[in-house]
């Protein structure tokens, strides 16, 4: 058991951010495209905006 | 049953941004951290709907600089949940009361989790005094949006709203950055923030930036001569010339990449390859700048929290706080407010409204503040991001390596590294805590402040390394399995 230890640090921690990410994922979890981050950035931008000028 | 097996369904489940399968080319990951700096900029310029303009303070006020994001619009909480979760976790981490081994591959999903979900309730508990306590941001008495018309409770629900989900796009960049761009969105928004202030603190055509006040110097606007010791105070102080604040900025910039360099370097041979020699170096900012934001995102807090009963308390006792003008000016919350500028200090000028000992008493709880705080979160820091004795102890292990003249054994290696490593940390923490309020006491161009200033100086560094590397593993593919990324 303690054979895999060190194996999933994640390569060298040289620019840690304040949030870390490890490798390890659970299947379980909702997996999010990095394109719908974008996407939903900007669609809430538009939206908010559009509603300003709307009011 | 332990915490770990109740929360395990709710922290395993949380969103998470897809990893890239296999080795992302550089040029998509400068694309990438290209397109979300470019998304951050675009929602700092949205501003909230429903907010009264013009009437806003700002709750983080002189902290805008290092939390980033910007007053009235979407990004208004900026990396401040993020930075406040990271503190909660640095603190149960670094005291071990989570028991979680980072190495596990199940521990490592669980603190994922953990991570994001206490970002998320920080995000709501930053949002919730902005818009619901003391009016920090007003809303507007009506509002008509196609025929429905708002009242004020209801758009003051809308206003957390918005400002939550830009919270937790924040997050989500943040992630973005870090599994497909270079170095992390946190440091790309600190970086932004304050280059943006600086660039301003230089140009802006107003006379609090740099080159206009010389332009009106030079033509003779200020009324000020310039041969006499008023020209020359002039010149020099934060209102004026700003002389002062350049040279504090320009060393900033010079001492931080000169500390970069500075280290203790292990030497190491390959256990089986002759010759093969390389070097473990130990840097003086070992655990980097990034833990003293944790120090100021603390004393942040305290001040928010003075913010808030200002706001909501009218019989607050004026031992505990005495506010004029939204700025603590005596009691508890004044003594541990942090300097931000000469103004704040110089008892012997107008500007200050405090005795002399009032003044000091201030400054040494601040320095003590975070040269003390700055070396504990260093090493909270350097624990719990793998950095320490037993870590980099068995990573030079699993790589082969050895320090010649000593047995190849981890524990042989961690004696040595515990007699740098913890030392050098100290050190590291409490040097970058001096600087960062001496930077403050001395001002700095466009008010960035000390701490604003070293961190994206230390970020752009780390960057630049980042980015050598990655372009040397494009170079040649075999690096990539040398630092373990295939």
């Amino acid at each position: 058991m303690r054979m895999d230890r060190g194996q999933n640090t994640g390569g060298l921690m040289s620019s840690a951010g304040l949030v870390r990410y490890f490798d390890a994922e659970d299947s379980n979890a909702i997996q999010i495209d990095p394109k719908t981050v974008i996407a939903t950035g900007v669609m809430i931008g538009i939206l908010v905006q559009l509603l300003t000028f709307a009011a | 049953m332990g915490w770990k097996e109740a929360a395990e369904p709710v922290l395993t489940r949380m969103p998470a941004v897809r990893r890239p399968e296999g080795h992302v080319p550089f040029k998509r990951k400068l694309m990438w951290t290209a397109g979300i700096l470019v998304l951050y900029f675009f929602l700092t310029n949205i501003a909230l709907l429903g907010l009264q303009g013009g009437e806003a303070t700002d709750l983080f006020g002189e902290f805008r600089s290092v939390l980033a994001g910007e007053m009235g619009s979407l990004m208004q909480v900026g990396i401040g949940p993020i930075v406040t979760a990271s503190i909660v976790l640095q603190l149960l981490g670094g005291a071990n009361l989570l028991g979680l081994d980072t190495d596990d591959p199940r521990d490592q999903v669980l603190y994922q989790g953990l991570q994001k979900l206490l970002v998320i309730v920080m995000t709501a508990l930053t949002a919730l005094p902005m818009v619901f306590a003391g009016g920090f941001l007003p809303a507007q008495q009506s509002l008509t949006l196609g025929g429905l018309e708002f009242g004020q409770t209801q758009i003051e629900m809308l206003l957390f709203l918005q400002i939550f989900i830009g919270g937790i796009l924040i997050l989500y960049m943040d992630e973005v950055v870090s599994k497909w761009g270079i170095g992390s969105g946190i440091g790309l928004f600190i970086i932004a923030s304050v280059s943006q202030r600086l660039v301003s603190g230089f140009v802006s055509p107003t006379s609090e930036a740099f080159f206009y006040s010389w332009y009106e110097i030079i033509t003779g606007q200020t009324g000020v001569s310039v041969a006499s010791l008023d020209g020359l105070t002039y010149m020099l102080s934060d209102g004026g010339g700003q002389l002062i604040a350049l040279v504090t900025t320009i060393l900033i910039f010079a001492i931080v990449v000169y500390a970069e360099s500075v280290r203790v370097e292990i030497p190491l041979s390959h256990a089986r390859v002759k010759g093969a020699r390389g070097r473990f170096p130990v840097k003086l900012i070992y655990a980097s700048v990034l833990p003293m934001i944790l120090v100021r995102a603390l004393q942040a807090n305290i001040q928010f929290m003075g913010q808030i009963l200002n706001r909501t308390w009218g019989g607050m006792p004026t031992w505990l706080g005495d506010y004029s003008a939204g700025e603590p000016t005596g009691g508890f919350f004044y003594y541990l407010n942090p300097i931000y500028s000469p103004q704040d200090w110089m008892w012997w000028t107008a500007d200050v409204g405090q005795e002399a000992w009032q003044v000091l008493i201030r400054i040494s709880i601040d320095l003590s503040f975070m040269v003390v705080g700055g070396a504990i979160f260093a090493i909270f820091w350097v624990e719990t991001t793998n950095m320490g004795p037993e870590a980099t102890a068995r990573q030079i292990q699993n790589s082969g390596m050895q320090i010649p003249g000593f047995r190849q054994n981890v524990g042989v290696v961690e004696k040595v590294m515990e007699r740098y490593i913890p030392q050098v940390t100290v050190i590291g923490g409490a040097l970058v805590g001096l600087l960062a309020v001496w930077a403050n006491m001395l001002g700095t161009i466009g008010g960035v402040t000390g701490t604003g200033l070293l961190l994206a100086v230390s970020i752009t560094y780390k960057l630049y390394e980042e980015i050598a590397e990655e372009q040397m593993m494009e170079m040649h593919p075999m690096m990539r399995q040398m630092f373990g990324r295939e």
